[in-house]
């Protein structure tokens, strides 16, 4: 008898140092702050009990409405994005081809690198006159160079296909021992054209200086509630490509777990590979998928860092996050601060992530269905 | 056993009262400001005037730079009790501290105060950290803005220097001619209030109407924006971050402006960035509708911590920081400006050194025409965003003057209203 409530006390004991964190550190953090958020508090004076007054200067501030837009559309893209990227890469990095470690590792590398560096990094890419808008001039001012290239290799391409063909022999459109045989070919020619100065580059067109951050720019222009705006754009393609390589590692590690005998079955019963993906893997991957989308929804509903690091490079309002919206009323520049307000924006940021996992939760189910 | 393990706890519980009574005989007063280039300075003025004098009366003085953004630690240092003694306050926000209570009044101390008196400091810098008729703030020093150019640009372009009595229109034409050199703009134009709210205000702009609104249709603020932002259209102006560099006095550093609207601070960063540059400074250009000019005025104080453990202590130490010696030191390092009346007919002024007269026009704009705190009550650095970012759409040609205009006006109002 003894011995089973020790044994029933056991597990509380265990968890007990981590209980003790949630409730400290969440659980009275939590109602805290659900409790300031009916109050007015500068941090110095008592808190000032003003009921649903806070949440309803937030629904009134210009503000916070662009705050929500960006923080929607930042999810939504975002996450749908990260998720199929992790999703092909993974495929990918799942084949059994040579130093195939050294390309996990390779393709591994953004999301181990500190957020604030690569940020940094990026800013630099999208200057003014950086990296982006210098490729951009390059492409833009090589563009006939660049449509000899490919013109020629869809024509060594075709001529060696058809080459084959007419041998009778069975040959892929892309058979991979003529791409490579036909790249290097339009590779030279091209070469032997630009030296001899047959194909030129465009001169006297303008630069690309396309402002990528310090703008309020949105795309597509002139649709103030669905548009982008530049400076949030870039920040997408940023998170997309720091976040989708730890999605792709959960991926790897559902894919690794199908049974080879799946494979073999739909290849029997002679399914092309997109049929393969889409009837076997995909199903198979369905709980990884739930995951990767809750916390991809949830990381991207709250993102911060980012734009704290962009700072002053570009506008507030085009790059303003709810997260960052309860930052900035909790540390105003130069006034009081404002942890009502901070709080009641924290108790929205956090409804509004758990009726989106919900109604996410509801769709998966749903869709388990049929 | 017990007998000895008593002794011991005996004789542990004198050792800590001998060196508790040591202890109370010297006190530590904890000083706080930024980090960075302003460490060295401060740490050195503590090691040659301030530790000497407060030596014999016990009193040892610790700096704490904050390197990251210090009115946030102050806040929050403030509201966990873990605040130092001493602390900066800029004027930008002193007021949100001092209306919250977190501010000693100093006015019991001063009176009592041999070394330190308040018609030793310059009035407005005094009202600035002023509530209610209570003293909060020491201004330790200031700034305001002049015209910083570059001597060899415009004599390469034989372009006369800009001066004192330049207005707006002229100015502007000075500007066109010298962006005629190969790869050199006019004006660094940084989309800010402030630089800009001096121009604003030589036109005739207050910052608060009567009725506590702020107009940015006056006619004044409309002139201002209009000469500004109309620089930044063609080569007369152009805004540091098209070339890469976060503030006017960067661009200035590289010579790829000819001129820029900054403060004192900028003497420093020439010094180390661009020890040949052959610069100038005159006053900033006159409206021409009303013939004055205006400037703003930043400032930073010491204020002392409401609930400081010693405060006598700390005052003194206050007394010595703001001192006449400490003063004229910082003056002649070039770091600052004085904030004590008794220091503007220095002779350090009259040098015939670009440093030294550069400071004196920064020193003499305090008293040229409208002239403004950089602080904008109980709206903080909230009440010139809308402003900044209008300064900047309309820069980079996403918006007209009066788009912009209405669009900051818009935003103003909601701002105000929270």
């Amino acid at each position: 008898m003894r011995r089973s409530i020790k044994e029933k006390t056991a597990p509380y004991v265990l968890l007990s140092p981590y209980l003790f964190m949630l409730f400290v550190f969440f659980g009275y953090a939590f109602l805290r702050c659900f409790y300031f958020s009916f109050t007015e508090y500068d941090l110095f004076a008592p808190p000032q009990w003003v009921g649903f007054k806070n949440y309803l200067n937030l629904i009134q501030d210009f503000q916070f409405g662009l705050a929500l837009k960006n923080s929607l559309q930042f999810a939504v893209i975002v996450t749908t994005l990260q998720t199929v990227l992790a999703l092909l890469l993974a495929v990918i990095l799942n084949q059994k081809i040579k130093g195939i470690r050294f390309f996990r590792a390779l393709y591994y590398m953004p999301s181990i690198t500190s957020s604030a560096v690569v940020t940094l990094i990026f800013m630099w890419l999208f200057q003014k006159k950086g990296l982006v808008n210098y490729l951009l001039t390059s492409l833009k001012n090589g563009y006939r160079i660049i449509a000899v290239f490919f013109g020629l290799l869809l024509m060594f391409q075709a001529f060696l296909v058809i080459g084959e063909k007419l041998k009778k022999r069975p040959v892929s459109c892309f058979e991979p021992s003529y791409l490579f045989l036909a790249v290097v070919l339009s590779f030279m020619v091209t070469f032997f054209l630009v030296k001899t100065g047959i194909v030129t580059m465009v001169e006297g067109l303008p630069p690309v200086e396309t402002v990528w951050l310090n703008t309020k720019k949105i795309w597509p222009r002139n649709h103030r509630l669905f548009g982008i705006s530049y400076p949030l754009g870039s920040i997408m393609l940023l998170n997309i490509w720091t976040t989708a390589p730890t999605f792709m590692l959960l991926y790897l590690a559902g894919l690794q777990d199908i049974p080879k005998e799946l494979y073999e079955a739909a290849a029997v019963d002679g399914a092309t590979k997109i049929k393969t993906f889409w009837y076997v893997v995909r199903p198979q991957l369905r709980n990884i998928t739930f995951l990767v989308v809750t916390m991809g929804l949830i990381s991207t509903l709250q993102m911060f860092d980012q734009v704290a690091i962009i700072g002053d490079q570009a506008p507030l309002d085009a790059v303003i996050t709810l997260a960052y919206y309860v930052y900035i009323n909790a540390f105003p520049s130069s006034v009081s601060p404002k942890i009502g307000m901070a709080s009641a924006a924290a108790v929205f940021l956090g409804l509004l992530t758990l009726i989106i996992v919900l109604i996410q939760r509801i769709v998966v189910n749903a869709g388990e269905g049929d | 056993m017990k007998k000895s393990f008593a002794g011991v706890c005996l004789f542990l519980l004198l050792v800590v009262a001998l060196f508790s009574t040591v202890s109370a005989a010297r006190v530590q007063v904890r000083i706080s400001g930024w980090g960075g280039s302003d460490q060295p300075i401060i740490e050195e003025m503590l090691r040659l005037y301030v530790t000497p004098a407060l030596e014999k009366e016990g009193i040892t003085v610790l700096y704490e730079p904050i390197a990251d953004d210090f009115q946030r630690y102050i806040v929050n240092a403030l509201s966990a009790n873990t605040a130092p003694d001493l602390f900066y306050m800029d004027i930008f926000w002193a007021q949100s501290l001092i209306q919250a209570g977190q501010v000693e009044p100093l006015d019991s101390y001063i009176a009592k105060s041999k070394l330190l008196k308040k018609e030793d400091f310059i009035p407005s810098l005094l009202d600035a950290f002023s509530h209610q008729g209570k003293v909060y703030g020491i201004p330790k020093d200031f700034n305001t803005l002049a015209l910083f150019y570059n001597k060899d640009l415009f004599d390469l372009a034989g372009v006369a220097y800009p001066d004192e009595h330049d207005t707006w229109d002229t100015f502007a034409r000075k500007m066109e001619a010298v962006s005629k050199l190969d790869g050199v703009y006019g004006l660094a134009l940084q989309p800010e209030f402030a630089r800009m709210g001096a121009l604003a205000y030589a036109a005739g702009f207050k910052t608060f109407e009567q009725n506590g609104k702020s107009n940015l249709f006056h006619p004044g603020f409309k002139a201002a924006l209009e000469w500004y932002t109309g620089l930044a259209k063609s080569r007369a102006g152009i805004m540091p971050a098209d070339l890469g560099q976060s503030w006017g006095g960067g661009a200035f550093g590289t010579e790829e402006v000819a001129a820029c609207i900054e403060g004192a601070w900028v003497i420093g960063h020439l010094k180390d960035q661009a020890p040949n540059l052959n610069y100038g400074a005159t006053f900033l250009p006159k409206a021409p509708s009303t013939g004055k000019r205006g400037n703003l005025i930043f400032c930073v104080a010491w204020g002392m911590n409401k609930e400081s453990k010693h405060k006598q202590a700390a005052f003194k130490v206050l007394e010595q920081l703001t001192s006449p010696e400490v003063q004229q030191w910082i003056l002649e390092r070039g770091l600052a400006l004085p904030s004590r009346v008794a220091l503007t007919d220095n002779p350090y002024f009259k040098q015939n050194d670009r440093e030294a007269q550069a400071n004196y026009i920064v020193f003499r704009g305090a008293s040229e025409g409208n002239v403004e705190p950089f602080s904008f009550g109980e709206n903080g650095g909230r009440w010139m965003d809308p402003i900044n970012e209008a300064l900047r759409a309309i820069m980079s040609g996403e918006l007209s003057v009066e788009e912009g205009l209405r669009e900051a006006q818009f935003r103003l109002d909601q701002e105000m209203q929270r």
